[in-house]
């Protein structure tokens, strides 16, 4: 049972389609385990589908139903079966690995990290997985931007509570913390840390194509 | 015999809301009109019904796709929305969500995914845009949560006219433009703790921070 919730700015963002795709697998692998939060984005998809109706109408061509009727005519992909529970987790999928078995580097004392922003092509913020070995302490830090993390294992705590599995955090510049791991298990967190905004030429690349 | 049924009827008034509650919450799920028309797309390949699903919804797709600055892709999104409308049908459960919030995922899942094909770089992500914007199913067929989805619609339906126009406006930005919190405070030159706090008074209005976190 999760206690750490999104809060409900983030959810709308994530309800309107808005979130980048870490910060959209952060909640979503909250949602996977919290049916609190996944009512409040079902109210908030509604919202999304009335917001929608009260808007202007743009007349679509005469002849795109049409056109749509001969796409359904020719296609011969099967319809789709409802879904079964997928066999490998959203987790594994991404990593391609059990997550206690990857290649962890380890940074200080008790604490491992590994970037997997390269998962992520064409996004401007930093995602990393860290590793808190079972009792250990991590150095007191602060953050840079902020940084959004779910718990994936374990659990750790820290001047601001106790945070265990499928947990949510938000971390600012202001929020300097000395975490913990606690219980038997080592601490597997994931975190999106945004980046400051530098306009350099990687960035350029990464533009919306939409933004106007 | 009909005394029999009325006490039957008198009794079933007299049990716990939660069970009563149930009744009202299922019929409103079929007096909707356009997620009966999708019923009968998804069982029996109605194209009549189909054909009015796209009367209604079409336009608003299209105005959709232009507020979010896709007004060149503004058809093609369209058509893959009903393309898929018409794929999932049989997929579709009136009682846990109305039509109108199925096919507004829809849409939002397909704007995502065709952003992510036109700006694909080499490498390809390893999951894909309905592993990220797909809600989980767990337990869904819980009535509770069937009740608690058409309650909610209706609500929302219903209290978002109520709404001061300040509120509506940062909504509509967020939802129909596509926009975060922070590029709405910069467009309408408010600080970001103002439209934050507009979006929050709206969805405490619309119930959407439940006050009972257990439904």
């Amino acid at each position: 049972m999760t206690r750490h919730h999104p809060d409900s700015l983030s959810l709308m963002e994530y309800s309107a389609g808005n979130l980048s795709e870490p910060h959209a697998l952060c909640i979503r692998l909250h949602l996977d385990k919290c049916a609190q939060c996944r009512c409040q984005v079902d109210t908030l998809d509604s919202l999304g589908a009335v917001v929608m109706e009260k808007q202007p109408k743009v007349s679509v061509s005469g002849t795109m139903f049409d056109d749509i009727l001969a796409r359904i005519d020719s296609s011969t992909e099967p319809r789709p079966q409802v879904k079964m529970q997928p066999k490998t987790s959203l987790l594994q999928k991404l990593l391609g690995e059990d997550i206690n078995n990857l290649p962890w580097k380890r940074q200080l004392g008790d604490v491992s990290v590994l970037d997997i922003t390269g998962k992520f092509p064409g996004q401007n913020e930093q995602v990393v997985l860290q590793k808190l070995v079972a009792g250990g302490k991590a150095p007191a830090h602060t953050h840079r931007g902020t940084e959004t993390t779910i718990v994936l294992q374990g659990m750790f705590s820290d001047h601001k509570g106790v945070f265990s599995q499928w947990d949510f955090v938000v971390l600012t510049e202001q929020d300097e913390h000395k975490p913990v791991a606690l219980g038997s298990e080592d601490c597997i967190t994931l975190s999106v840390l945004s980046a400051p905004v530098k306009l350099t030429g990687t960035f350029t690349r990464l533009l919306n194509p939409f933004i106007r | 015999m009909s005394n029999v049924t009325n006490i039957d009827h008198a009794t079933v008034k007299e049990r716990p809301v939660t069970t009563l509650d149930q009744q009202p919450a299922r019929a409103e799920g079929r007096k909707d009109p356009w997620s009966q028309l999708l019923v009968k797309v998804g069982k029996s390949q109605d194209r009549q019904a189909y054909h009015s699903l796209f009367e209604h919804f079409a336009p608003q797709l299209k105005y959709y796709a232009m507020a979010n600055g896709m007004a060149s892709h503004a058809d093609e999104l369209v058509q893959e929305v009903f393309v898929s409308i018409w794929r999932r049908a049989c997929l579709y459960d009136w009682q846990k969500a109305a039509a109108s919030t199925w096919i507004f995922t829809i849409a939002r899942n397909q704007r995502i995914d065709m952003l992510r094909k036109m700006r694909r770089s080499s490498v390809e992500m390893a999951v894909e845009t309905e592993d990220l914007w797909q809600i989980p199913g767990e337990d869904d067929n819980q009535p509770v949560t069937s009740l608690h989805r058409l309650m909610s619609e209706r609500r929302v339906r219903e209290s978002l006219s109520q709404l001061p126009e300040d509120q509506i406006t940062v909504i509509a930005k967020v939802y129909m433009e596509q926009k975060s919190h922070q590029m709405v405070a910069d467009e309408l030159n408010i600080p970001l703790g103002t439209v934050k706090s507009r979006v929050r008074l709206a969805l405490s209005k619309l119930k959407v921070i439940l006050q009972d976190q257990n439904v």
